[in-house]
């Protein structure tokens, strides 16, 4: 693991840019009006381009253990946030 | 890149502990500080969790108690951090985007297809007119109908 701290933000950034790009344009795209639709395929067309750049210059950041990093704070808040329905519902 | 040598622990496990602390310490200042009663005190039972959630991750990554052997690789752990923030920072600043491009862009149909000088045309008095004879017509109908 010698990989800057840097290099992982900016990587892991660009990754999460990448995916907000991708879905929400694939979203626009697909169940946009006539006006919004052409928006979606932008950032569609903006996110393979963050996806490009993330791949090809960031050949030592380890995306693998990057990703499942966020997805395991992802999970542990949505589950965080289940315990606190849970007890705000039960009480 | 490498995909292949996944530290499902180091990453994985330590991240989901703090996403828990994180999740539950937000939702306790929350709840205590809005909540009154019953549901302020669960709000302080919360924060007391997350609190643990959070020290705890921190004691299993960093040889900071002396009985409690780490079982997270302090190094790996502030990477997985960073990753994770860095991820959810980025993803935040996307849908920022998003939603100001959305907003700059004219999403409503076009007024120019609607004809304005067809309205401009319009004679409102003309208009009542024929609808009033319309309806006496109407009436008179009404009324022959009822005669026969």
């Amino acid at each position: 693991m010698e990989t800057s701290l840097q290099d992982i933000a900016i990587a892991m950034g660009l990754t999460g840019a990448m995916l907000a790009m991708l879905g929400m344009g694939l979203l626009i795209a697909y169940y946009g009006s006539s006006k919004t639709r052409g928006v979606g395929f932008v950032f569609l067309l903006f996110g393979i381009v963050l996806a490009y750049l993330t791949v090809t210059n960031f050949d030592d950041v380890h995306f693998g253990n990057a990703f499942i990093a966020f997805i395991g704070g992802m999970l542990g808040g949505i589950l965080g946030i289940i315990a606190f329905l849970v007890a705000i519902i039960k009480s | 890149m490498d995909f292949a040598d996944w530290m499902w622990m180091d990453y994985f496990v330590s991240m989901f502990t703090v996403g828990i602390g994180v999740a539950l310490l937000a939702t306790g200042i929350f709840t205590s500080y809005f909540g009154a009663g019953k549901s302020q005190q669960i709000g302080f039972i919360l924060l007391f969790l997350g609190l643990v959630a959070i020290i705890v991750s921190y004691i299993l990554a960093f040889d900071t108690v002396e009985f409690v052997e780490p079982i997270f690789d302090s190094d790996l752990f502030i990477e997985a951090l960073i990753s994770g923030v860095s991820a959810l920072a980025g993803m935040i600043i996307g849908m920022f985007a998003i939603l100001f491009v959305l907003m700059k862009v004219d999403t409503v149909d076009d007024l120019e297809d609607l004809d304005l000088e067809d309205l401009e045309d319009l004679d409102l008095d003309e208009e009542l007119k024929k609808l009033e004879e319309e309806l006496n017509q109407a009436d008179d109908n009404s009324e022959n109908e009822e005669e026969e």
